[in-house]
């Protein structure tokens, strides 16, 4: 499985869906009551959407981009629009944001399919020609008591009971369909897009892909390993007493600069922040300048 | 240990197949729990609209899907309208190529789509659900009856008996399955009839073919493992500098050109036989455009080499 992203991408998904199944069907049985009064609607979009919104909200929050974008940005505003690239931080948080509406509309689905908080909802609205058209060919109390058809308390009789909450339910699963058809119309014309507008071939960007992967499992391994050695060196410093032996490491510039998101160009062989910064300190020593700000002796 | 080597030699050699049955079956199998599960005719004026959605726009979705997870169609999409170079001009002999390409692409995003309708009309409820709810079946029974009638016939897929002046009318059921088979077989003889056609067309013959397919599934796991090896070092290269402040020694990766050249759709030439456009473009001078030419074949049979290299997906 060790090349096959994209399996490791459509079983990530799949878990995705079956995780939101599951929550779905947790949060009918144990939490949702329809309270079959005038309150329907609001109880029953609150239970639609406002999952989904945490749901965005997590998105948001799990995505490793978004904090490399937003790390610092207090302190130094001018970080999120440098001179001559501001549209970096649209389109970084524009990518971060379609990432993130993946799990809310897998939820819009599934609860849309499954239908029981849209019958409740819809059973409570206040459009008066809707509710005329649930009640077409039906009896006069029908008006009053539909409300209460979510619940199955209502005194009339059980084959209009039963075709109301069929129509409801068929309504949710029609617009459950097409939202997912809709998303995934979308998916498709984005992903296009990106790909027609890209300057870099197919097989580059696979293996810029891999580089960046790399590139991450290469930084958690020095991250440890000069984590562990200055702390060896200052732990020993401490408890033998002896003087400070001088330890190189990058300066507070030099790690802002690598942190940077995004502004390298693969099609001048650079795949990554770091990698522009390792070529541009080449063409410098090239130059003849000396790289004092790249890096500071630890105190 | 020898009987698991032959399942696995097996399967990689007819790996397409068993790839398309694997989407056939779970196509299938989830068609069978949607339809047990989720689907309840409502047996109303609903019924038109609620039985055709649920017929055709799961196959739409799958459809869409089809096209975003083939590789094929985003090496050729990749990169075709960048800034800088012109999208208007397209040679004659390129536009058919795309076309065909293109064509390819859709028949393999046609598997499941196709399956999804044909298991739904063998299982019959969501034919008899939509037909119950068209207009035009409600005229033909209700011939000179009233509205009373047309219900009458919403809801016979809750069970519901026809009027008794109706008798002669052949089940819904019945007739979703016919159609069903129908288009199972049209689908086999037209699929059986095309790969014909292709093979008798191809340039290559059959044991250079077979040779072919095995030498691509060859290269793609060596492009995998050199590049990784090659994104490794450049990576500990990079860090080791940024780390130790050591002067980094200058780095040798292929170049822009290079990259666009192989990652360009395969045109077989029967005067240099190459068997991929890796193959091309290091046989002919390094740094050469490898353009097509006049002499280049174009044929649906060698559809495999384009689709075979690394399997990554378009998606976001």
């Amino acid at each position: 499985l060790d090349g096959k992203m994209h399996w490791r991408k459509a079983i990530g998904y799949s878990l995705m869906g079956l995780l939101t199944v599951g929550s779905e069907h947790l949060f009918s049985l144990s939490a949702f009551k329809c309270p079959c009064s005038n309150k329907n609607y609001t109880y029953g979009l609150v239970y639609l959407f406002v999952p989904a919104l945490v749901l965005l909200f997590v998105g948001f929050a799990l995505n490793g981009s978004t904090w490399q974008l937003f790390t610092g940005c207090c302190v130094n505003p001018r970080k999120l629009f440098p001179k001559g690239k501001s549209c970096h931080f649209f389109h970084a948080f524009g990518q971060i944001t379609l990432k993130a509406f993946v799990a809310p509309v897998m939820w819009l689905s599934v609860v849309l399919l499954n239908g029981t908080f849209y019958e409740c909802a819809m059973s409570g609205s206040k459009n008066l020609k809707y509710l005329e058209m649930l009640c077409h060919n039906k009896s006069n109390k029908c008006l009053e008591e539909l409300p209460k058809v979510a619940c199955g308390q209502t005194s009339l009789s059980s084959w209009e009971t039963e075709e109301i909450l069929l129509t409801l339910q068929a309504e949710s699963q029609v617009v459950g369909w097409c939202v997912i058809v809709t998303a995934a119309f979308l998916s498709l014309l984005i992903t296009c897009y990106g790909h027609c507008q890209s300057n870099t071939s197919h097989l580059q960007k696979r293996f810029w892909k891999i580089y960046t992967e790399k590139e991450k499992e290469q930084f958690e391994k020095y991250f440890e390993d000069y984590a562990t050695k200055l702390s060896e060196r200052n732990l020993k410093s401490f408890f033998e007493n002896k003087k400070l032996e001088p330890f190189p490491m990058p300066s507070l510039r030099a790690w802002e600069e690598a942190s940077a998101l995004d502004s390298f160009n693969i099609n001048q062989q650079i795949f990554s922040t770091l990698h522009k910064l390792v070529e541009d300190s080449m063409k410098e020593n090239d130059s003849n300048e000396t790289q004092d700000t790249m890096v500071n002796l630890v105190p | 240990m020898e009987k698991f080597r032959t399942v696995l030699d097996f399967c990689l050699s007819h790996q397409k197949v068993l790839g398309y049955s694997a989407v056939s079956l779970l196509t299938a199998g989830s068609e069978r729990l949607f339809s047990a599960v989720a689907f309840q005719c409502p047996c109303n004026s609903w019924n038109m609209l609620y039985g055709s959605v649920f017929l055709l726009v799961p196959a739409l979705i799958l459809f869409l899907l089809g096209y975003l997870l083939n590789v094929r169609a985003w090496r050729l999409f990749t990169a075709c309208c960048a800034p800088g170079r012109c999208c208007c001009y397209i040679h004659r002999r390129r536009f058919w190529r795309y076309v065909s390409v293109l064509w390819l692409v859709t028949v393999s995003a046609a598997v499941a789509p196709l399956t999804w309708i044909a298991v739904a009309l063998l299982g019959a409820n969501l034919y008899e659900c939509a037909v119950s709810g068209s207009s035009l079946l409600q005229r033909h029974l209700c011939q000179g009856r009233g509205t009373q009638c047309h219900e009458q016939v919403a809801r016979i897929p809750c069970g519901g008996t026809l009027p008794k002046e109706a008798q002669t009318f052949v089940s819904l059921q019945t007739q979703s399955q016919v159609l069903g088979c129908i288009l199972i077989a049209s689908i086999m003889a037209l699929v059986l009839a095309v790969t014909c056609i292709n093979r008798c067309r191809s340039p290559v013959s059959f044991l250079q073919l077979r040779f072919w397919k095995i030498y691509l599934e060859k290269e793609r796991e060596v492009f995998e493992r050199k590049a990784k090896e090659h994104a490794t070092k450049l990576a500990e290269r990079n860090l080791k500098c940024f780390f130790e402040s050591t002067e980094p020694e200058p780095f040798q990766t292929p170049s822009n050109k290079d990259w666009q050249q192989i990652s360009s759709l395969y045109a077989f030439n029967t005067k240099g036989q190459y068997y991929s456009m890796i193959h091309k473009y290091i046989s002919a001078n390094r740094g050469t455009s490898i353009k097509s030419t006049e002499e280049d074949v174009f044929s649906p049979a060698l559809g495999f080499v384009d689709g075979t290299d690394c399997n990554e997906t378009g998606t976001l």
